[in-house]
């Protein structure tokens, strides 16, 4: 198994598998951006940084 | 180092993460033909997870954005009915979930991540949107819409989230089981969605008792972080890896069929039209009276506050024992749709005893009552998801969940919006006449009665067929003991 061509260094995985895990990583990355920043604007005309 | 000896390093390091690396990767081994209860148990965990951010939503925050926040009655009805909108779709998530191309061969898990992670930006959303939306802190300086904007996002996510984990987990959960002991993995998911329910209401009672702006923004992020941690722990390891799924779509990419051709062939194939009306009337049914219940023991019985709060407990273990009841009975191989049926003609006599209740003066009538609809509810709730894993075709399981699941949504909200309508508008018509003020509550209790009818009346061509429909394999000596 440790010589099939198609699984990449150092995780095992082929590439297709590597990119959808990739992907799920990016669109994570956007969801969490986007609801930190609407909680960080509310956050702050709440109280502006606990002031 | 050499060059040689760096890829024979390499070589090494590959061995070694592929020898121990699945231990730390959340891939099932392969599909075990029976399914322990450790691992059922720990893949429910999604349920309570759901039953914690519906209690959120419908019960504690309700309550917190009226009594501590102030925000009108009208706006925070509106913000709770939000996440409804998400329940039709479940069909068409199941669908997506059924067809999904995956190359790491899984079609359940991205989905149930994808749901949970969108839960949890709604969580983490919601205590600033609500605090801003209530105009507390320096928020009253700002415009209103800011808040109404952030609130209605922050409920839309949540109700997105929910309904997409528990549609794809559900399918996940049919998935793993084999028929004969899907009625065990149904009333173990409905157990688990109750003590979700009860368990994360009584805490956030408890913690949010001494109410602060702060405390709300920790007891909501504190679900955010509590669904993660319980819908990972539910999902690790559970779906295996069939990369046959993403193999076949690559090779036949026109094969794959649209959601309206999918869902023609699911209509037509056994009755799935019929079995879905049966699964509204009757949820619509068992769920209109649902927050007419305490009122009606407290206006009318005049139940102190302590006893009307112990009716929605006797609800719940009426609930508790008819899906314990409806496991047993169909596991053993019984007909799923005869259970539901079963469920509806114990909820006639119960809803006909809370109406007589009122007339006898009698409270423990009442309770009886309750407990029974409790029961029937359950009965009818677990012999239609039942019956809708046991049917549901091997390329289509999340599509036939995914509709169950959008039905059975739909019709409860749409329900307990319909019975708080109806009670308030005949309460009104009997007290501008001078009538007896039950008649609010007794109309509805009365279109309850006539909803179980039509259910039943719509069951009936399933059960005649039912030896032949219930899917379920004929009962052998183990399974009857």
């Amino acid at each position: 198994m440790s010589d099939d061509p198609t699984k990449v260094w150092p995780t095992g995985l082929t590439l297709p598998e590597a990119e959808e895990i990739h992907r799920h990583i990016i669109d994570g990355t956007r969801i969490f951006a986007l609801v930190s920043l609407a909680a960080h604007l509310m956050a702050y005309m709440f109280t502006p940084w606990l002031k | 180092m050499s060059g040689m000896s760096q890829s024979g390093m390499r070589q090494k390091a590959v061995l070694f993460l592929l020898q121990a690396g699945p231990r730390f990767l959340p891939f099932a081994d392969a599909a075990t033909p029976d399914l322990p209860l450790g691992r059922l148990l720990r893949l429910s965990l999604f349920q309570v997870s759901v039953g914690m951010a519906l209690v959120l939503l419908v019960g504690t925050l309700n309550r917190v954005m009226i009594v501590e926040l102030g925000v009108s009655a009208a706006l925070v009805g509106v913000m709770i009915s939000l996440p409804l909108i998400f329940a039709p779709f479940r069909a068409l998530i199941g669908f997506r979930s059924d067809t999904h191309n995956s190359a790491l061969g899984w079609r359940r898990v991205p989905f149930i991540w994808r749901g949970t992670m969108i839960q949890f930006g709604g969580l983490a959303l919601m205590p600033f949107s609500l605090l801003v939306l209530a105009g507390g802190g320096e928020s009253a300086d700002a415009p209103a819409w800011i808040g109404q904007l952030g609130a209605g996002f922050a409920f839309l996510l949540v109700g997105a989230g929910l309904h997409m984990t528990q549609t794809v987990g559900l399918a996940l959960a049919t998935d793993l089981a084999p028929v004969e002991s899907q009625p065990k993995v149904v009333g173990l998911m409905y157990v688990m969605l109750l003590v979700g329910m009860v368990v994360s209401a009584l805490l956030f009672g408890w913690l949010l008792a001494d109410f602060s702006p702060l405390r709300l923004v920790q007891v909501i992020q504190g679900a955010a972080m509590a669904t993660i941690a319980l819908n990972v722990v539910a999902l690790w390891k559970q779906e295996p890896r069939k990369p046959r799924y993403g193999a076949a779509v690559a090779a036949a990419p026109a094969k794959q069929p649209s959601f309206v051709e999918a869902w023609a062939h699911f209509a037509a194939g056994d009755r799935a039209i019929r079995r879905l009306i049966a699964t509204g009337f009757g949820t619509m049914a068992f769920s209109m009276s649902d927050v007419l219940l305490e009122p009606y023991g407290g206006q009318i019985l005049h139940m102190p506050v302590g006893t009307t709060t112990a009716l929605t407990a006797t609800l719940a273990i009426g609930g508790l024992f008819g899906f314990g009841l409806a496991s047993r009975v169909l596991g053993r191989g019984a007909d799923p749709f005869r259970m539901a049926s079963y469920g509806a003609l114990v909820g006639i006599p119960a809803y006909l005893a809370l109406i007589a209740s009122a007339p006898f003066d009698a409270p423990v009538l009442f309770g009886l009552g309750t407990a029974a609809v409790g029961f029937g509810a359950g009965l009818f709730g677990h012999g239609t998801l039942t019956a809708t894993m046991n049917l549901a075709p091997k390329s289509q399981t999340g599509l036939a969940l995914g509709a169950w699941g959008a039905v059975q949504a739909s019709a409860a909200g749409l329900a307990v919006a319909l019975g708080g309508i109806v009670y308030e508008a005949v309460a009104w018509f009997a007290a501008a006449r001078g009538l007896d003020p039950a008649t609010g509550y007794n109309a509805v209790y009365a279109i309850e009665i006539a909803l179980l009818f039509a259910a039943l009346l719509a069951m009936l061509p399933l059960l005649r067929r039912a030896p032949a429909l219930a899917g379920a394999p004929p009962p052998t000596g183990a399974a009857v003991s």
